[in-house]
């Protein structure tokens, strides 16, 4: 077919057609028939939140009810400030939440495979100045009194591999194709982490060690930089983590927050906790002493002060409340309280969470599925599976979680275009970056369902640990008790935990009850 | 696309030869070796081809789209066929190089009329190349991970039939024969058509040829593949081509892993055997009058079947599944554990060795845990625990992790031919001493010798290991390791 003058161009499209035909006809070779892939956005409360933003809810309400504390937003921090009140105690009070269910980053699904995550999905093991972590895993029978960790609930082998150069590898650190000298990098990067470490200004929570350090005014990039790291597998490595604990790529965030993943806790664990739901488990075991204590589907429109009292409105009931905790995102305080704080310096990721539900496994070569799979070089963060868990030698159906932190253009664009898009651009996009490692997987999966959401986690971008918003936030003295992990400028549950508990605190101090 | 196709032909030798045989480096370069050097024959053989150049360009297309296109499914077939799949190999890479070879020089003389001399190399050259660099990207990338390398030869065969079927219609007015030659096209790409079609009848073929002796029985069920053999009276089980017993000497591995636990637990009413659907393990504990009911566990419901009703199969467990005493359960063993609370007085796991993580769980601290509250009062389980001579640290591993999931353990080994030395522990939350009774008719053991077996020689005694969790599993990574240093 070569040395062909140009008339013949007419010909060779016709013989493509036709070849297309007999391969088609004779040899059985066209594209195997996919199977239709169902499903939909499963987020729905956007719309309304945004009614908030765009001040346009006018229901006014018809029911009064007086209550000491109002807890807005179960998500972790909504839901452990209650677990404190509740075990000092105090009763008096509501958790209000917007969604259908309690759980925020936490929330699950469950389909008639597998109970599966939405968010946040595993819990590192913690360190011992963790300790109300530490509590909560000893009351749900995670930790017993000698000290050990409950075999069934850590995660099981193998718990991480990386999609490199076409193939997969055991662990997340590359090493496939690295060089010496590459590794080298990454053995004197874990030595700094570890000096890091030893400093004990990187803890868990985060407010116990932190001291203002120059290292929030640069970029992790920028560290990384001027340290003399250079490796492209090290440097993607720690983009993978700002990613997936930040949603925010490596030159977006803060190098001390950077750091802080590394160097606060212990290397050498063997963890994380994690369960088929995710963190879902948690809050499901959460809910077992406070499901009575909350209203879902309930919007907090607005706040006000009426009787010398926070009057706090949500569809057509208004809570009068002695004090507020305020749990939900601290952004959206200002579209319904007056007195609110500035706020225009907190910023958040946007995310898109998929789960997958696979008739069957797609074929593996030489490698064992893992808990955690990555594939590098992709612009999502790869997938966990839901049945990893799973007692039984072999599983024939699961969910996959995928995750996708969407950090390559600024979160206003991001967000436009998780509005604009349909889910038919999502489905594709996901399957063509699974179909690099799972050439099968089109024949594997029938249900796609996706989880946008605009505002996933707080950004901890240059200068804003030891910035001045963060300060002014932490410094608002009010009866409405600010308590979201944002605050902390890190989304994890260790500080939406502890944000949650200590709000409590102030509000039993408020209340006169310690 | 003359080019790619060639050189795809190349690279699957050279790839399969790498899979079959190892050593990458060695087989890769003699391939191209060969390869090339069969295309300078062709080249120099061009030469001596003088008229009816366009038809001779079709039949020698069509010929290395036959022969290319099978090329795979040959080496594929030589490999568990035949002694010589080195001379096979060579012989089809020469013999594909020799009519690529004549490729170039036939289709330079084509088109001499058409072109200057000078444009006509560059041209055809130039093409050729880009054939290459495309088959070379589109070969790993695309070809392997997607159609594998059966399929993916077919594939690259039928499109060489293509390109000479079209060869046909461009020359129409220069070939004699026309009719004759567009038969053989399409009779070619119909038999590349029928090997896709069947591509995975022949590779069973292949596979079943794997085996020694002669394969009575195959099946392929959701879980596994099972294939007996016989030769002679020694009959054979192979779960996905791993031995699990020979009938020859089977009975020393059954007696071994059974009666000195069982023996050892008086008046044992309720047996649980896990794993071991073969109903050997059954046959064993069924000489014990006390029992009153055996649960078997396992997971393929096809295993226990072929167990209950093949007649050769049956002679071997002498009926056991069939008893009345027998209680057959088809499910995983740790899901099933956690699903009830049944007692019982002696347990034995008879898994397969833990090659992967999948296994391993079966072999793990929580596993033994969930194990330990279906042992009644003064039981006794006893797990198969691979050889301690060959996978030594694997072993001790497995009594590390009874240990340190609350059991004493008690190791012993015995010696079965067709697996070599083998070990089994023996847990309990009691004191224990081997028996001095067993029962009657047992072929390899004696009370005698009983003591003998919990004595370990240097070479297999204790070494340390870190016990087996679901969260680390050690096991997998020591038996991977321990074995690998073996096995060929």
């Amino acid at each position: 077919m070569r040395a062909e003058s140009s008339q013949q161009t007419a010909d060779h499209a016709e013989l493509l057609d036709r070849r297309r035909l007999l391969s088609l006809g004779l040899v059985g070779l066209g594209p195997k028939t996919e199977r239709p892939v169902q499903g939909r956005f499963v987020d729905d409360s956007h719309e309304l939140a945004h009614r908030l933003r765009d001040r346009t809810i006018r229901a006014l309400p018809k029911a009064e009810v007086r209550i000491p504390v109002v807890i807005v937003g179960a998500g972790i921090a909504g839901l452990s400030a209650a677990w404190w009140l509740e075990r000092r105690g105090f009763r008096d009070f509501l958790l209000l939440e917007l969604e259908k269910q309690p759980g925020g980053n936490s929330r699950w699904g469950e389909n008639e495979v597998s109970a599966y995550p939405w968010g946040a999905h595993y819990l590192p093991l913690p360190n011992q100045e963790s300790t109300l972590v530490r509590e909560l895993c000893r009351e749900f029978g995670l930790l017993d009194a000698q000290g050990s960790w409950q075999e069934r609930h850590l995660c099981h082998s193998p718990q991480e591999r990386l999609f490199l150069h076409g193939r997969w590898q055991e662990g997340l650190e590359p090493e496939l194709g690295v060089t010496r000298k590459q590794r080298d990098q990454f053995r004197r990067f874990h030595e700094k982490m570890q000096q890091f470490r030893e400093t004990r200004q990187f803890t868990l929570p985060m407010e116990l060690g932190a001291k203002p350090s120059p290292l929030d005014r640069i970029s992790f990039s920028e560290w990384l930089r001027q340290e003399g790291f250079d490796s492209p597998y090290l440097l993607w490595y720690v983009d993978y983590a700002c990613r997936d604990d930040y949603g925010s790529r490596a030159r977006d965030t803060s190098a001390w927050a950077g750091i802080h993943y590394f160097a606060a806790r212990e290397r050498a664990e063997r963890g994380p906790l994690t369960w088929p739901e995710g963190n879902g488990w948690l809050v499901r075991k959460l809910l077992i002493k406070l499901a009575k204590y909350v209203r879902t589907q309930s919007m907090v429109g607005a706040i006000r002060r009426r009787q010398g009292r926070l009057s706090v409105e949500a569809r057509e009931t208004a809570y009068l409340a002695q004090a507020v905790i305020w749990a939900a995102p601290t952004f959206v305080l200002r579209y319904v309280f007056e007195e609110c704080p500035d706020t225009s310096g907190l910023t958040y990721s946007p995310w898109l969470t998929a789960n997958l539900t696979l008739d069957r496994m797609p074929a593996e070569r030489d490698s064992e599925r893992a808990w955690d799979n990555v594939l590098f070089d992709s612009p999502a963060l790869g997938y966990v599976v839901a049945t990893h868990q799973n007692l039984a030698s072999r599983t024939e159906r699961s969910v996959w979680t995928y995750y996708w932190a969407l950090a390559d253009q600024p979160p206003a664009r991001i967000r436009q275009m998780l509005l604009e898009k349909d889910w038919h651009f999502w489905k594709e996009e996901i399957l063509r970056d699974l179909e690099r490692a799972h050439p099968d997987i089109r024949q594997c999966v029938s249900r796609i369902d996706i989880l946008r959401l605009g505002h996933a986690m707080v950004r901890p971008y240059p200068g804003w640990i030891f910035g001045e918003t963060r300060r002014r936030l932490l410094a608002w003295s009010s009866d409405i008790v600010l308590a979201n992990s944002d605050l902390s400028g890190l989304s994890v549950f260790e500080e939406a935990q502890y944000r949650g508990v200590r709000a409590a605190e102030r509000v039993l101090r408020r209340l006169g009850r310690t | 696309m003359i080019a790619a196709c060639g050189l795809v032909y190349e690279l699957l030798a050279g790839t399969l030869a790498s899979y079959l045989l190892g050593d990458s480096v060695l087989q890769f370069s003699t391939v191209i070796g060969s390869y090339l050097f069969a295309m300078g024959i062709g080249s120099y053989l061009s030469k001596f081809i003088g008229t009816g150049l366009v038809s001779k360009f079709v039949q020698i297309e069509l010929m290395v789209g036959l022969i290319g296109g099978f090329s795979s499914t040959i080496l594929f077939l030589g490999f568990a066929y035949t002694q010589g799949f080195r001379l096979l190999l060579y012989a089809l890479v020469v013999v594909i190089g020799v009519l690529v070879g004549l490729e170039i020089p036939i289709m330079m003389r084509i088109l001499k009329d058409r072109f200057e001399f000078r444009d006509l190399v560059a041209q055809v050259l130039t093409f050729d190349y880009l054939g290459a660099l495309g088959a070379s990207l589109l070969f790993p990338l695309w070809l392997v991970p997607k159609l594998g390398l059966v399929r993916g030869a077919l594939f690259f065969g039928a499109l060489n039939t293509l390109v000479a079927l079209w060869t046909t219609y461009l020359f129409r007015e220069r070939i004699g024969g026309l009719t004759r030659l567009r038969a053989l096209c399409v009779a070619g790409l119909a038999a590349l058509g029928v090997g896709l079609a069947y591509e995975h009848q022949i590779l069973d073929l292949a596979d079943s040829n794997l085996y020694a002796d002669e394969v009575i029985l195959a099946r392929n069920t959701r879980y596994q593949r099972i294939v007996v053999t016989k030769w002679r009276d020694d009959v054979r089980l192979f779960l996905n081509a791993h031995l699990q017993f020979s009938s020859r000497d089977e009975h020393r591995y059954h007696e071994a892993l059974v009666h000195p636990g069982m023996s050892a637990v008086a008046g044992a009413r309720r047996a649980l055997v896990l794993g071991g659907g073969d109903g050997l393990a059954v046959r064993e504990l069924l000489r014990y009058p006390s029992v009153e009911q055996i649960t078997l566990v396992d997971l393929d419901p096809e295993m226990t079947s072929l167990f209950r009703s093949h007649p050769l199969l049956t002679s071997l467990n002498r009926g056991a599944l069939s008893h009345s005493k027998v209680r057959v359960i088809n499910a995983d063993a740790f899901t099933w554990l956690e699903s009830n609370d049944e007692m019982f007085d002696f347990v034995v796991m008879d898994f397969p060795d833990p090659t992967n993580f999948s296994l391993g769980k079966l072999y793990t601290t929580a596993f033994y845990r969930l194990l330990g509250r279906h042992l009644a009062q003064g039981g006794l389980a006893v797990a198969q625990s691979t050889s301690p001579l060959f996978a030594r640290q694997s072993f001790w591993c497995v009594a590390e992790t009874m240990k340190q999931a609350g059991f004493q353990v008690y190791p012993y080994h015995a010696y079965v031919p067709s697996f070599g030395e083998w070990g089994f522990i023996l847990a309990g939350k009691r004191p224990y001493s081997p028996p001095q009774d067993l029962p009657s008719g047992l072929r390899f053991l004696t009370p005698a010798m009983l003591p003998q077996l919990f004595e370990f020689p240097a070479d297999m005694g204790p070494v340390p290991a870190a016990p087996n969790r679901l969260n680390d599993q050690t096991l997998v990574r020591y038996y991977e390791q321990e074995w690998s240093r073996i096995a060929r």
